[in-house]
């Protein structure tokens, strides 16, 4: 499949980053060269990754990689310049963090395509860590058939049931794919799916225990957090769905728009909640698998 | 001490060597510990050369840390530092650790120069904990880990070690972030101060066994 990328530079110079881009088998260079030209681009078309001059001629290219980072925040971007790091005003962008390329390299343009391609494949500037196992916990996800298997009214019944037993506003059962996480089940709230970077799942399955946060006010790895504050979460509680191949590949949660505490007890709870979950997720899809057996007999 | 050919090895430690590519957590609560633990395993060898970003010590405190722990692996070594005047070829300052975007930048420059000269580099951030309290929102030191650091491991012939100092405040539960990061990081060495020149580590993740050491400071 073909990757977009967006190249922005000024008019002189816009055709030697896109030709770059397009000599890699699978990137297609889309070109926009200015600040203006680039948001517009951002704002209605797909692209997998973003590669910017500093120099452009309504702006600098930090105003390109700000835009990115509000719209489409886990697209890579690579800063494409021979404008040295320290001569870069970066005072009013101080965390947008970006892939930086010095194009005075004599093989920068032949470099440029292979970086693009690696930021792509390896989410390399999300704002969170993945499992050090993440390539093998995602092709452990793709065993299940979530669309085609009977699971909803189940997990909804259990999101029902964590509701009740802590007294909570909402829970839920979510799968945490490589760039967002699917909720699956959901009491209290109607949620599809959530950017991961934006979820707290994405830390709560690095972790081997429950991850409590009872009050995320007071927590700087989720306080600055939009989304968060949008849905109205206060506190969590999240604890892993662990599959038979020892991958976690998604959490059970119970969320309050109050602070809360849980006492190991209903740590406890909680995880097995989560067990009965992925008990019942991995014997649906036995029992497909098992259907689809006897069918091709 | 035995390690196999692409491996790097560790003066002054019980390590056997630690795998290219490998990134390794190194935490603990009292930062000389820490410190004199991370030179240890950041030291270049001849071949190699370390890059440092240290967010609360000078350009010469740590090239002094590295000639303890290595013969002259502080020449070997390229330091941004956040402390003190960027004095020299190899130390450059950076005016403020929590512009990530511009220590992203002359970090990763660091490493791509260091490159020109030798293929196998060191990298160590000194302390990671700093990062994420100057910080506004975690997820910009976790974008700067996984923009820089790991994504130079990945490509390059290299180790990684980030230091964290526990007892920090940094505005979260320090230990369920450690929790966090120790399952993206292939190794975790927490270091314990036990005595006036001795510490205790927990290793995890290298050699392919875990184990807890005694060592002289």
């Amino acid at each position: 499949m073909t990757r977009t990328v967006l190249c922005v530079d000024d008019e002189k110079r816009i055709s030697t980053v896109s030709a770059a881009i397009d000599a890699e088998e699978n990137l297609s260079a889309i070109e926009a060269t200015s600040v203006d030209d680039a948001l517009e681009t951002i704002s209605e078309t797909t692209i997998v990754g973003v590669v910017t001059s500093y120099n452009l001629p309504d702006g600098s290219g930090m105003d390109v990689i700000e835009a990115v980072r509000e719209e489409i925040p886990q697209t890579p971007v690579v800063l494409f310049t021979d404008v040295s790091p320290a001569e870069i005003d970066t005072g009013s962008f101080e965390e947008l963090l970006v892939e930086y390329l010095n194009r005075d390299l004599p093989d920068a343009e032949d470099r440029l395509g292979f970086i693009m391609n690696d930021v792509i494949d390896h989410s390399a500037q999300v704002g969170f860590l993945t499992p050090d196992d993440e390539d093998e916990r995602l092709e452990s996800l793709e065993q299940y058939d979530i669309e085609e298997l009977p699971i909803e009214e189940s997990f909804q019944r259990i999101t029902d049931l964590i509701t009740a037993q802590f007294d909570i506003a909402v829970a839920f059962v979510g799968l945490i794919e490589k760039d967002e996480e699917n909720f699956l089940a959901c009491t209290g709230a109607d949620w599809d799916s959530l950017t991961r970077e934006d979820t707290m799942c994405t830390h709560s399955m690095l972790q081997e225990d429950v991850m409590v946060v009872e009050d995320i006010a007071n927590d700087k790895r989720f306080n600055k957090n939009e989304q968060l504050e949008n849905l109205g979460i206060v506190s969590y509680a999240g604890a892993n769905m662990t599959n038979s191949d020892g991958h976690v590949i998604g959490q059970v949660c119970a969320l309050d728009h109050e602070a809360k505490t849980y006492t190991a007890e209903e740590k406890h709870q909680l995880e097995q909640f989560a067990d009965t979950v992925m008990e019942i997720l991995e014997l649906r899809q036995s029992l497909r698998d098992a259907r689809g057996l006897e069918v091709s007999q | 001490m035995s390690i196999n050919s692409d491996g790097f090895g560790v003066s002054e430690l019980p390590i056997d060597g630690v795998e290219n590519g490998c990134s390794i957590l190194l935490t603990g609560e009292d930062t000389d510990t820490l410190k004199s633990v991370f030179a240890r395993l950041v030291a270049a060898d001849d071949d190699e050369r370390s890059i440092v970003l240290a967010t609360n010590a000078g350009g010469s405190s740590i090239q002094r840390s590295l000639n303890d722990a290595r013969t002259s692996a502080g020449s070997r070594a390229s330091i941004l530092t956040a402390e003190g005047p960027g004095r020299g070829d190899n130390v450059s300052s950076i005016d403020d650790v929590g512009d990530l975007t511009q220590v992203g930048m002359q970090f990763s420059t660091l490493v791509a120069t260091s490159q020109q000269s030798t293929a196998r580099f060191r990298s160590g951030i000194f302390l990671c904990s700093t990062i994420a309290s100057e910080v506004e929102d975690t997820r910009s030191m976790f974008r700067f880990l996984n923009s820089n650091f790991l994504t130079e491991l990945r490509r390059g012939d290299g180790i990684g070690v980030v230091a964290i100092d526990r007892s920090a405040d940094i505005g979260t539960n320090v230990d369920s972030m450690i929790s966090g990061m120790e399952t993206s990081f292939k190794a975790r060495i927490d270091v314990e101060k036990t005595g006036f020149n001795e510490a205790k580590l927990e290793i995890s993740g290298l050699s392919g066994s875990d184990s807890t050491v005694d060592i002289s400071l």
